[in-house]
């Protein structure tokens, strides 16, 4: 029937992904915002699964929609500003925040990275894995820059995430972390907009020091990771 | 609104720009977000067509990772082998992670407790 070319146009690209998102959204609302509805995984699964039942190859759908990655650019820049309304928390413990900051970044990035290549990942695994724990605009651009393949990056950013707030009420009961600063920056450093927004159900506090934590954490992996993958590649 | 998105496009230019320039090692975006900061601070509010402009953006962030996120689906046979560290690194890594900061953290904010 003359007319159904029409689903390998960027136009039906991207009435399926608005369609997409608006339904995961709808459900992540109803679900009381259940870790393993956020958005960007339901919203996935319905475009993988609406790929597949028209038979669409996926390079097409994303050379279609592979616009919109653009706007990735803007949202990055714009995450100066909850940064900047975030920045008169820091002043009461801004040191051990700091120190934190530092060392938590590289523990996340080296821990991912010794467990993956005593497993046999691969180097571009490798590569994509440095930037799991930052939130995924940064992660993508930074991924793209060094080598590494932005869907697992964009994968490995998302699970991490879930892996983060399933775990920390748990986790932070049993090493006796109940201080809502603490306990809101290290889900944010550890697991980006997904912890922050799972911060942001304890307290405000909490979700501003996740929120903190986000800025920062990808901030400081977004400047040493490409200099330290450089490194790596000049050895 | 839009002259929220031009600031933000702006600094993301000038951020390129220097990029390029200087051939630095940073995203040009990351370094447009670092000038933006900076220039909040001197500034010391946030204007209100950016504060708008920038929380439309946040809010559809999602959305902008759905497609990339649906290729993991597709990445076929290659990456199989793949798999298990790839799953080994964020779900041990994370939680090791999290044990990580938080006893450092609560180390580090008691003993400045204690310098008081």
């Amino acid at each position: 029937m003359a007319g159904l070319e029409l689903i390998h146009s960027p136009l039906f690209a991207l009435v399926v992904t608005l369609a997409a998102f608006q339904i995961a959204f709808w459900a992540y609302q109803r679900s009381q915002r259940f870790a393993l509805l956020h958005p960007t995984i339901s919203g996935a699964v319905l475009i993988a699964g609406t790929l597949t039942a028209l038979g669409i190859e996926y390079p097409e759908f994303y050379q279609n929609i592979h616009w919109l990655n653009f706007l990735l650019g803007p949202v990055t820049v714009a995450l100066a500003v909850p940064l900047y309304r975030q920045l008169h928390l820091l002043r009461d413990i801004a040191t051990p925040l700091l120190i934190t900051t530092f060392a938590g970044a590289a523990f996340a990035c080296g821990s991912a990275l010794i467990l993956a290549w005593s497993l046999g990942a691969t180097k571009t695994t490798l590569l994509s894995l440095t930037t799991k724990s930052i939130t995924t605009p940064i992660a993508i651009v930074v991924t793209d820059d060094i080598g590494g393949i932005a869907t697992v990056a964009v994968a490995s950013v998302i699970l991490t995430g879930i892996v983060g707030i399933v775990s920390i009420e748990w986790l932070f009961k049993k090493l006796n972390i109940q201080d809502d600063r603490l306990w809101g920056f290290c889900l944010g450093l550890a697991a980006h907009a997904i912890g922050t927004s799972r911060a942001f159900e304890r307290s405000t506090v909490a979700g501003a020091f996740s929120s903190l934590a986000l800025c920062l954490t990808g901030t400081v992996t977004a400047i040493f990771v490409p200099l330290a993958a450089n490194w790596f590649a000049a050895l | 609104m839009l002259a929220g998105f031009l600031t933000l496009l702006g600094f993301q230019l000038i951020g390129e720009f220097l990029q390029r320039a200087f051939d630095l090692p940073l995203p040009g975006q990351v370094i447009g977000m670092l000038l933006l900061f900076i220039a909040l601070m001197i500034r010391g509010s946030v204007p209100a067509q950016l504060e708008k402009g920038s929380q439309h953006l946040i809010d559809i962030l999602p959305m902008l990772l759905m497609a990339p996120a649906a290729g993991v689906f597709f990445l076929g046979a290659g990456f199989a082998d793949q798999w298990p560290g790839f799953i080994a690194a964020i779900s041990a890594g994370t939680i090791l992670t999290l044990i990580f900061c938080g006893l450092l953290l609560k180390f580090l904010t008691r003993r400045k407790r204690v310098n008081r």
